[in-house]
């Protein structure tokens, strides 16, 4: 087993008991999809604001694991090694 | 005492006491109001010392907050020690207490009112140090006043340790505040402002369950509870969000609990956001709900009252009047930063509900309803709205929330960018994509405008169940005969100022179409360039454009009871889409597009560039009618005389988007039905669809 820990921007807080910060255990390093969809599994209000039904990345919604933006690592596909931060980054922008 | 006056306030009924003394409601005879006016008891003047009390009463007094009773005056006379304060109306949260506990959001409204008050006077260096049902008020308007700041008695270790070991039962004047002490108030320690924060973790577990954490039949059996015991388990109905504020507002160890009572303010208000919902029957006969989002005021609202929404880039705003329509009360933004498309009201079946999507730019879009105007709303786990995953698309926005007609009360309807049709049949819990439009041959060659490619208005036939007519940018004037299955584009006539083809089958850059419920067959349009009227259902346009500045706009407006009293407000072009010459002027035809005249009295007539969007107009259906819009650059102009004089309602706003008027009838006289039955089912609904968005 290893743990991922989940960064959690303010504003996505009220779908996750207010922690700004969320341990998952996963059995294997696997891709961003995957662990995503056991984020998504335990706090169901992030699913929809993180992807579109469609089930891409919302374009305004970053992730980074570790330091690195999955846009230039991989997109969904980026392989998350053990003990690794994935954090949920809102991107600058705004009218 | 009654009768008596004391310094210049004359005392006139007696209204609680406590360990501390008596509490009259007394009239002041100089500013002519009514007070509290607390008497300390001689036994707690002794206890403390005159100038200590003097001392900690002045320092309260100094605290000035929503959520904390004011102290007015501190006073004394050769036998007596008094403290004036703000008489409060309402019901200490002690008393509306039951033993199902308040609901869960109500809890979390309180709570965040009471973290706040506590917060404003630790900062301050005050501490309650007596903090428990009993010291916190709830008004008649859902505010919480705490009670008592600072004026708690310190108990010696005396007192404690009587208090303590008492094996008798508890029937001591101390017994109200036993059970709200700290572990280390209990061993000595002098209260301080984690103490305040573990007293506030008993009152929010006693108002979620409706029961104490810590329990027992005498003193001692509670002290040890408090000290050696685990809070009883919460019952499964409080959600973890909230019982872990709870318990960590209840740890022993003082290191452990939050260190500041603005941090309790913040978890609670985050629970806030996620709307928790009651699953309590019957709360509102227990308690006012006001939804607290710091610094705003919520409506309340009465029969025959005239609402307003109003729908910005910023967020959602609420106004209210009476039906002489002169002055206006303003509540919001609601939905703090997020862009407001569509707001819409549903008063059927005895319901009160707003709608409203939000659009974040970051987390997409959603569906919100409030049952009562906007002091609670719902913020769904998914979204309400959602392409099925064949369809390759993906929502971007909600330009229109159309409630359905009456005779179907559980009908409502969205128009969507990109452009289509999402129907729920069952008031909004589920939604479906309306295919027969979303796979219409005509779709791959429809062109986005400038908003996209929206599916912007949607108006049902309200003579023909199975007739409705959408109007989309670009596309046109779409029609279906039956109930969705196939849509017909109709839009003979209506000219296309941007492509070759003058008068193509579709295309059309359309703003706004609208009817009157007298005249079904009849529609008016507002187009992209071009003012239109159709007396055949659409299947036909006649250009109406005689008179007006500018066949060029987006607002059109239909008069709620004469059929052939149009509102409009021209722009210049589609390059300069402001107000023409600078002068703010609303049309109106009388005779169907005949003829048109400006109402202008009262708007600005230089320098006014402004502009009204799609949707910013709207009427009340009074009469005389009512009607309102809202500019771009955030004023909103009310007429209550049909147009003939306008007015400037409120200034300032962020870009108004949508705005939309009703006449409020509580009385629900309008509903179909039995007034019971109907209200019932309404009321069931509304939990049932307050349970599926948030549940957890």
């Amino acid at each position: 087993m290893m743990t991922i820990l989940f960064n959690i921007p303010g504003p996505l807080r009220a779908f996750t008991d207010n922690r700004s910060q969320v341990g998952l255990e996963i059995r294997e390093a696997s891709d961003l999809l995957s662990v995503l969809q056991i984020l998504f599994a335990a706090y169901p209000g992030l699913r929809d604001r993180v992807l579109t039904e469609a089930g891409s990345m919302r374009e305004h919604v970053n992730i980074f694991v570790a330091n690195e933006d999955v846009r230039y690592s991989g997109g969904l596909a980026t392989i998350i090694p053990p003990g690794v931060e994935v954090s949920i980054v809102p991107a600058i922008s705004g009218g | 005492m009654i009768g008596q006056t004391l310094d210049h306030y004359r005392i006139l009924a007696k209204i609680g006491e406590g360990g501390m003394g008596v509490v009259y409601r007394a009239h002041d005879q100089m500013l002519n109001r009514d007070v509290a006016l607390k008497l300390l008891a001689k036994g707690t003047l002794e206890r403390v010392g005159r100038d200590h009390l003097l001392r900690e009463a002045q320092t309260a007094s100094s605290l000035s907050h929503p959520n904390i009773c004011t102290i007015h005056q501190v006073g004394q006379t050769s036998e007596n020690f008094y403290v004036v304060m703000e008489l409060i109306e309402g019901q200490a949260l002690g008393d509306l207490l039951t033993a199902t506990g308040l609901s869960m959001s109500t809890v979390t409204r309180y709570g965040v009112q009471i973290a706040d008050a506590l917060a404003h006077a630790h900062d301050r260096g005050i501490v309650h140090r007596d903090l428990k049902g009993q010291n916190v008020m709830i008004t008649a308007e859902g505010r919480v006043k705490v009670l008592d700041f600072g004026l708690a008695t310190r108990m010696d270790r005396d007192e404690i340790s009587e208090l303590t070991l008492s094996y008798s039962s508890l029937e001591s004047k101390l017994v109200g505040t036993l059970p709200y002490m700290a572990p280390e108030v209990l061993r000595g320690h002098t209260a301080d402002h984690l103490s305040d924060l573990w007293a506030l973790g008993v009152l929010l577990y006693e108002a979620a369950a409706g029961r104490r954490p810590f329990r027992g039949n005498t003193g001692f059996e509670v002290t040890s509870a408090i000290l050696l015991e685990p809070p009883a388990p919460l019952p499964p109905a409080v959600p973890p969000g909230l019982a872990a504020v709870i318990q960590r507002c209840l740890a022993k160890e003082r290191i452990e609990r939050y260190q500041r009572a603005s941090e309790v303010r913040v978890a609670l208000e985050s629970l806030q956001g996620a709307a928790v919902r009651s699953q309590h029957p019957g709360e509102e006969a227990r308690g006012p709900r006001t939804l607290v989002l710091r610094g705003m005021e919520h409506l309340t609202v009465k029969h025959r009252d005239v609402l307003l929404l109003v729908g910005t880039n910023k967020g959602a705003f609420l106004l209210r009047s009476s039906c002489d329509r002169a002055r206006w009360d303003v509540a919001g933004p609601y939905f703090h930063g997020q862009t407001v498309y569509a707001m819409a009201y549903d008063g059927r079946s005895g319901l009160h509900r707003l709608w409203v999507s939000t659009n974040s730019a970051l987390w997409g879009t959603f569906l919100r309803s409030s049952d009562d105007f906007g002091r609670i709303w719902t913020n769904p786990l998914e979204a309400n709205l959602k392409f099925p995953s064949d369809s390759g698309a993906s929502l971007k926005n909600i330009w229109q929330i159309c409630v359905g007609r009456a005779t179907e009360p559980g009908t409502l309807y969205c128009g969507v960018e990109p452009a289509a049709l999402f129907e729920s049949r069952d008031g909004g819990e589920s939604w479906s994509l309306a295919r027969g439009l979303f796979d219409h041959p005509h779709r791959p060659r429809w062109m986005p405008g400038n908003g996209g490619l929206c599916l912007h208005t949607i108006v049902p036939d309200p003579s023909r169940k199975e007739r409705m007519y959408v109007a989309i940018s670009a596309a046109g004037v779409y029609r279906t005969e039956d109930s969705g299955n196939t849509w017909q584009a109709r839009n003979d006539g209506v000219r296309v100022m941007f492509m070759p083809e003058k008068f193509p089958e579709f295309g059309q850059c359309v703003h706004k179409i609208v009817l009157h419920k007298s005249r079904p067959e009849r529609l008016f349009l507002q187009n992209h360039w071009g003012l239109y009227r159709s007396d055949n259902r659409g299947d036909s346009w006649q250009d109406i454009a005689r008179g007006v500045p500018s066949d060029f706009g987006f607002a059109m407006l239909m008069h709620p009871h004469d059929p052939d009293c149009v509102y409009i407000l021209p722009v210049e072009s589609d390059e300069f889409r402001c107000t023409p010459e600078g002068r703010l002027r609303v049309y109106r035809t009388r005779n169907a597009g005949g003829s048109w005249e400006p109402l202008d009295r009262g708007l600005p007539q230089k320098g006014a560039y402004e502009t009204v969007l799609r949707d910013a107009i709207a009427t009340d259906a009074l009469d005389p009618a009512g009607i309102y819009f809202g500019t771009r650059s955030g004023k909103l102009y009310g007429s209550k005389d049909e147009g003939r004089n306008w007015k400037k309602i409120v200034d300032g706003l962020p870009q108004i988007v949508c705005v939309r008027a009703v006449v409020i009838d509580i009385d629900g006289s309008h509903a179909a039905g039995p007034r019971s039955k109907t209200k019932a089912s309404a009321k069931r609904k509304t939990s049932q669809t307050k349970r599926r968005a948030n549940r957890r």
